[in-house]
């Protein structure tokens, strides 16, 4: 895979606030790559600096061989000179054109003949499927209408690069599904490469064959969509998948598991210490404080059996850890439910098939530990 | 890069445009010749301060201006809310004609009064006088008189800063007082007033600056009776044996109140932004009136647009369709011929049209395009303190036509520029670029950056992007800002007065010179400026363009 476009050290201020802090990167040609993080951590101002709509401080950005900016020897190449295509969240449709006008746009200022702009306008058009609507004055278009207006627009003269900034965060949630879709389809038909900005991790690891986790300017993690979804590496990471994250201290050293993984026991609260899978490459020792991460799906409730043991937290990977506790609050969520349980004042967070456990249930809950994930606290850089 | 380059052209030429007058009249202030020669002193303020008619003056304008801003903030509120909030029927008409003083010229409108109210010889005195009702009462040259004329042509500046916010408040303010026991006026005086008064009192500002510092309303009705405002007292200054000294000095007076005001303004507006009158919320419901509630609204409405548009164009048209005029309409005696002499015969009159017409097209075309230039520097350039950069481009917004025509004839007077159409293009340009300038920023600002960065994505060059996606959608805003300065400079007298000579005078000044001996051709000439006034306002409805703000 040949590195198409290469960001080397992007840094960009906004007063005292370091939008993008040190920030480097790599997409092969025609691979999607996503910035996924929460709104303010930095990845809108990594995208508008790539469209040369804002210019970072230091760093450089190469797309396609071509430096486009070099903060050391000052280039930093117009928008219009980096052949770039961009959807933006406002979809960014001109209200005054007709849907053709718009599309065509991109092949107007490049000075494409009249008869063969239609054509292409035509042709992408049908892609989009939008070729109905072809005259359509833009103000009368639904808002998944002007999505395909955008998207049309942004790949009608066959940019290099397509950026995305969050393209489908002004959808309802049924079109959102289906554009992601639609847009999966189209990269796969046209293979362009794309940057896909985004707060949504579906949209992310649906539509990037690599995944950059931000926070606060930097990048948390880097990987393939798998990688990054099984394995996250950082408290950060965890917490923003949505995993359950818990501070603790290590309680001894680590032990290879019959798998082969590293293993380690982490006290949570008074009464209440985690088996789970340790993955640091330097030594860690008694003390240390950590967190462990654990996902909603991964654990089993069941209602607490009066005969078992209340508390059994042994080291045996194929039966896991059981805990007792008692459910805060319930929500039903169709097919499943989501469950608010405390362990040893604890909360625990779990999703899991609807059974009808109630509100007020004493329950137990296993906790296998090679679901378990536990980093070092100052992993990255946790926000809170 | 073009870019960059070309919006801060467009600022810096705007900030030479106010400074160059401010700094000019305020070093004139302190020169003060005397046997020894000119030289440095606090002479001509001095001499300003101990002389009882700088006090008369000061006296008079603030009295002339509160009084105008009262009566108009009364008049524009109260038809705001019957156009806007009421089921009058026929107020979709009304909406339209409340704006029309907006377009006339107020001294033309004060001249009329005269034709209408003047002692003895007024129409509405014949008129009235007929049925047996005596209007010995009204004195139209007076303070009472210049009040009733300002509050006339400034009520559509309340109106306009009052309608939109009085439509798109949100109804549920005032049905919760309604539900919880406030009668009708309880709930106008506690709730709807006070939501409103941010837009009111940023009306009656400006109302208060503009009437007070306006030269043509005072110079029909009050200086001819010997009582001075501010305007006519620096124009007497001016006037042989001139001093100019003084009225720098009354210049430098007056400036200095003007930006006070401007930065008290500023701070007012930067701490009530909260605004409880949201676009969200239900469209407020209307009113229905009583048949004693109709007729109060319909007679309030027949007042205002009588007063300030049918009776005083009835009045001109009159006179000027008469051979001559004897107080009373002779049906015998209507003629075209004062047209024919002022159109076609009458070289002062020739030449005032055409120089008009110049003034409006060249400026309100150049000052367009200072506007965009700046309103684009202000909303999208990496402008640096654009606060500060705004606040002085706003500045003639509050500065007296007559004040910046000084300024400019202190800077033109030993040089060729004196007496040229040049200067008062400049002059023109300078006192209105702001309201061009507000109207396209105030567009600009709802455009979202990002139409222009798809487009520059794209490929699109900065030029191109301008003009294929920036111009097409301000075109608006264009229109808007054009029409008006084309109006502004149509009217335009209290800058004009002092800069003009032999040969550059405008519409404006040349009725002002005809008003004094020759009332038939000063009529027909108003007729003419009438209906080029009226026809920018038709052009303004059929572009649907609206005046919001500016």
């Amino acid at each position: 895979m040949d590195a198409f476009v290469k960001v080397r050290d992007l840094r960009k201020r906004f007063g005292d606030l370091a939008a993008v802090d040190g920030v480097s990167f790599e997409v092969g040609e025609g691979h999607t790559l996503a910035l996924l993080g929460p709104s303010g951590c930095g990845k809108t101002t990594i995208l508008r600096s790539i469209a040369g709509l804002e210019t970072p401080e230091y760093g450089s950005i190469e797309i396609g061989g071509r430096a486009v900016f070099d903060g050391a020897s000052r280039i930093n190449l117009l928008p219009e000179e980096r052949e770039l295509g961009i959807v933006f969240q406002s979809y960014a449709v001109w209200p005054h054109m007709s849907v053709a006008d718009n599309v065509g746009f991109p092949l107007r200022v490049r000075g494409v003949a009249k008869a063969e702009r239609t054509a292409r306008v035509d042709r992408i058009l049908e892609i989009v499927g939008l070729s109905a609507a072809r005259d359509k004055p833009a103000p009368e278009l639904s808002g998944g209408q002007q999505q395909r207006v955008a998207l049309a627009r942004a790949l009608v003269h066959e940019p290099r690069l397509v950026l995305f900034d969050e393209p489908l965060s002004n959808l309802d949630a049924q079109l959102r599904d289906q554009m992601r879709l639609e847009l999966k389809v189209l990269q796969d038909r046209l293979r362009f490469t794309a940057i896909y900005v985004t707060h949504d991790q579906a949209e992310a690891f649906a539509l990037a064959e690599s995944v950059v986790v931000m926070n606060r300017g930097r990048i948390e993690t880097i990987g393939s969509p798998r990688e990054v979804f099984r394995r996250p590496r950082t408290p950060f990471v965890a917490r923003f998948l949505g995993l359950n994250v818990w501070p603790g201290t290590l309680l001894g050293p680590n032990a290879d598991g019959p798998d082969g993984q590293r293993y380690a026991q982490v006290a949570l609260a008074d009464g209440f210490s985690l088996w789970g899978v340790i993955d640091d490459d330097h030594a860690v020792t008694a003390g240390t404080p950590v967190v462990a991460c654990l996902r909603k799906e991964h654990m089993d409730v069941r209602p607490l059996a009066a005969d078992r043991p209340k508390s059994a937290a042994g080291f045996a990977l194929s039966e896991g850890q059981t805990y007792a506790g008692e459910v805060r609050a319930a929500s039903f969520l169709g097919l499943e439910e989501e469950l608010m349980i405390v362990i040893a004042g604890m909360e625990l967070r779990s999703v899991r098939p609807a059974s009808g456990v109630g509100t007020g249930d004493a329950v137990e809950v296993s906790i296998r530990p090679q679901d378990c994930l536990i980093f070092r606290a100052t992993a990255g850089r946790l926000d809170e | 890069m073009l870019e960059t380059a070309l919006p801060l052209a467009g600022v810096i030429i705007g900030i030479l445009l106010v400074l160059g007058p401010f700094l000019a009249t305020a070093i004139r202030s302190l020169l003060f010749w005397d046997a020894g020669g000119g030289h440095l002193s606090l002479q001509n303020f001095n001499a300003l301060f101990q002389d009882p008619r700088f006090y008369q003056a000061v006296g008079n304008t603030l009295l002339a201006g509160a009084g105008a801003t009262v009566l108009s903030c009364l008049l524009g509120f109260a038809l705001a809310w019957i156009v806007s909030r009421t089921d009058l029927p026929g107020r979709r008409w009304f909406e339209i004609l409340n704006l029309v003083p907006f377009f006339l010229s107020p001294y033309v409108g004060a001249v009329a009064w005269i034709y209408l109210a003047a002692p003895n010889s007024g129409m509405l005195q014949t008129w009235l006088g007929a049925l047996g009702i005596s209007l010995d009462f009204i004195r139209i040259y007076s303070l009472g008189g210049v009040i009733w004329v300002l509050a006339l042509f400034y009520t559509p500046y309340v109106y306009l800063f009052v309608i939109a916010p009085m439509r798109q408040m949100d109804a549920a303010l005032e049905d919760a007082a309604r539900v919880h026991g406030a009668s009708f006026w309880y709930t106008l005086r506690h709730v709807t007033v006070p939501l409103l008064m941010p837009s009111l009192l940023s009306g009656a500002l400006v109302v208060f600056v503009t009437s007070a510092g306006l030269f043509d309303v005072p110079l029909a009705l009050a200086a001819t009776r010997g009582i001075r405002t501010m305007p006519t007292e620096i124009f007497q200054s001016v006037q042989y044996p001139s001093d100019f000294g003084r009225a720098a000095a009354f210049g430098v007076v007056v400036m200095a109140a003007t930006i006070a005001l401007a930065i008290l303004q500023r701070q007012y507006l930067g701490r009530r932004r909260f605004e409880t009158v949201s676009g969200k919320g239900y469209r407020p419901r209307l009113i229905r009136l009583r048949w004693r509630g109709r007729v109060a609204a319909l007679a309030l409405e027949l007042v205002y647009i009588g007063g300030g548009v049918l009776l005083p164009t009835l009045a001109m048209m009159m006179v000027a369709f008469s051979a001559i005029w004897t107080g009373r309409l002779n049906p015998a005696a209507l003629t075209l011929r004062n047209f024919d002499y002022v159109i076609f015969g009458y070289k002062l009159t020739q030449q005032a049209i055409l120089n008009s017409l110049f003034l409006a097209l060249a400026g309100a075309t150049i000052g367009v395009m200072l506007a965009l230039l700046q309103a684009y520097y202000l909303n999208r350039g990496n402008a640096k303190r654009p606060a500060l950069v705004d606040a002085v481009l706003s500045l003639p917004l509050g500065i007296p036509g007559i004040i910046l025509g000084l300024g400019f004839l202190i800077i033109a007077i030993r040089t060729p520029l004196y007496s040229t159409l040049t200067i008062i293009l400049v002059a023109y340009i300078a006192r209105f670029f702001p309201f061009a300038t507000r109207t396209v920023s105030g567009m600009l600002l709802a455009i979202n950056p990002e139409l222009e960065q798809s487009a520059r994505a794209s490929g699109a060059s900065w030029l191109q992007c301008v003009r294929f996606v920036l111009m097409p959608l301000l075109l608006p805003a264009i229109i808007a800002a054009w029409l008006m300065l084309f109006v502004i400079f149509i009217r335009e007298l209290g800058a004009t007065i002092l800069l003009y000579a032999q040969g550059t005078e405008t519409i404006s000044v040349a009725l002002v010179l005809l008003s004094e001996h020759s009332s038939a051709s000063m009529a027909a000439l108003a007729v003419i400026q009438i209906v080029l006034l009226l026809g920018a306002f038709l052009l303004f409805r059929l572009t649907r363009v609206s005046l919001v703000q500016s």
